[in-house]
């Protein structure tokens, strides 16, 4: 763990480097250019919000902030995935020539879908002042869920990197796996709608404490219970550790799969 | 990393290295379910380099040779730390910087400019630095005209110069060269050279492969021939050379 610290600040510089040209490289030769990072979140909370509060209206008052403080979550949390299973393979043809450490990648990746994921919080506020909903103190509370979300995230991240230089079905998979995770999370429902006698399995998925943190937060305006909170913190962390440590493992004999 | 006076630059200890050679990719569902059945004879283990010793002295330009195969661009990765050797021992103290493929990471559709911040980066200068050498490496790579244009319309002798230009502004203790002059012109080439011998006069640590045998015979101060992953001679670079000759044309000779 303090290793992962360590190999951090080394590499700082290099990390923000990375990540940035992760996202200029994503709105390259775009006439907007960086505003997309902005739009894009935009247009797809607008297009939701009339979806949901002009086509088909739900029992949940305010439907389109109850799905979008879920939902903004969860994509930097697939698309984070999703950059980082390919990062190491993606870059192989770099590992093989320069020596360069090997966890930048990841963290890279998780970085620039999280400064992704900060912006769109922007057009979030917007609009939660067009639809004039409250913001509650409890704003204050989010730094929490979210530190859980990417530890969570980058530990997941460092081991599907890392198995996926073994195994390239891994890429494939994690899209089949995030696609049906999305329909198991309390995204577009709430969690009072599973059954009781589901809960208990329902709960294994790590998701639902820190996604229902980021809900409480904005949405309720209340803080989550305290198991929950601490439950998200506990899977972000175990996570985060399994992960780097199986990436740690590996990852002196990377280059010879590449 | 305090040195004993008698510490060698860079040694190598009984170092073998082994690859993993993929032998054939199955193409089709019927040969993946028959390999299933019979697991684990996709790939036979290949011998790079085997038993390799040497010691490369403060000062030295080493010239290493041999022919295609021999275990040179896998000597100078193993000095690199991009391989870990499979068994025996190296060591290699002091900052290395390698020009193994020039602007290996150089991303198209980012300018030049762009590409040596991130460049310099993943080669272990810090931010400051990078400023600080900027204008240097572009005055060397002779690119101010280009320089905020994409790497990806660069001809392959840009590409190449900046890669060179960026690569020696680490100021390394030890410099891998591998076989990369080749692309650039005779004027450049004649820079680049002057730059390497600065480096030597300087006390560094130079290897160098080429399958140019006079640019080594010309530079080098010593030289080591590798066939099939030994080494077969080492010494001067104008006996080596001629040990090389042998092995080069002994199978002509053969037939």
């Amino acid at each position: 763990m303090l290793q992962l610290f360590r190999e951090i600040s080394q590499n700082r510089e290099l990390i923000w480097a990375l990540a940035l040209k992760d996202l200029r490289v994503r709105y390259k030769r775009s006439v907007l250019g960086f505003l997309w990072a902005l739009l894009n979140p935009l247009f797809m909370m607008v297009i939701l919000t009339v979806v949901f509060s002009v086509f088909m209206r739900l029992a949940i008052d305010h439907y389109a902030v109850f799905l979008l403080v879920a939902i903004l979550p969860w994509t930097f949390f697939s698309q984070a995935l999703s950059y980082s299973v390919e990062s190491i393979v993606g870059n192989g043809e770099l590992l093989k020539k320069l020596y360069i450490q090997k966890s930048v990648f990841p963290i890279a990746a998780v970085l620039a879908n999280l400064i992704n994921f900060l912006l769109s919080l922007i057009p979030l506020i917007f609009l939660l002042l067009v639809l004039r909903f409250p913001f509650y103190w409890t704003w204050l509370y989010l730094p929490f869920p979210l530190i859980c979300l990417i530890a969570f995230t980058l530990g997941f991240g460092f081991f599907c990197a890392a198995i996926n230089v073994f195994f390239r079905d891994v890429a494939h998979i994690v899209q089949i796996v995030l696609s049906g995770w999305f329909y198991c999370s309390p995204i577009i429902y709430s969690q009072d709608f599973i059954p009781l006698k589901y809960s208990f399995f329902y709960h294994l998925n790590p998701m639902v404490f820190i996604l229902n943190g980021f809900r409480m937060s904005i949405y309720y305006g209340k803080l989550p219970t305290i198991q929950s909170a601490a439950m998200s913190l506990v899977c972000g962390l175990v996570f985060l550790v399994l992960g780097y440590l199986v990436f740690r493992r590996y990852q002196d004999s990377f280059v010879y799969y590449l | 990393m305090s040195l004993r006076g008698s510490v060698s630059r860079i040694r190598f200890d009984h170092v073998f290295q082994r690859f993993r050679v993929i032998d054939e990719r199955p193409d089709t569902l019927r040969e993946i379910t028959a390999r299933i059945f019979r697991r684990r004879s996709q790939f036979h283990l290949f011998e790079a380099l085997k038993d390799l010793s040497f010691q490369v002295e403060d000062g030295e330009l080493l010239g290493i040779v041999g022919r295609n195969g021999s275990g040179k661009s896998t000597t100078l990765k193993l000095i690199a730390q991009v391989y870990r050797p499979t068994t025996g021992k190296i060591s290699a103290n002091g900052r290395v910087a390698a020009l193994i493929e020039l602007g290996a990471g150089f991303h198209g559709d980012l300018t030049g400019r762009e590409n040596i911040v991130i460049n310099g980066l993943m080669l272990g200068l810090t931010r400051r630095q990078i400023r600080d050498c900027e204008k240097r490496i572009i005055e060397f790579a002779e690119l101010d005209k280009f320089i905020d244009s994409p790497v990806k319309q660069y001809s392959s002798g840009m590409y190449m110069r900046l890669g060179f230009a960026i690569a020696v502004e680490v100021d390394p203790d030890i410099l891998l060269i591998d076989e990369i002059l080749a692309v650039g012109d005779a004027a450049f080439q004649r820079k680049c050279l002057d730059r390497i011998k600065d480096f030597q006069r300087r006390g560094k640590t130079i290897l160098y492969v080429s399958h140019a045998m006079e640019s080594v015979k010309k530079l080098c101060t010593r030289a080591i021939l590798l066939h099939e992953g030994t080494l077969i001679a080492n010494g001067s670079p104008d006996e080596v050379y001629e040990r090389y000759n042998e092995i080069l044309y002994k199978p002509v000779l053969k037939q």
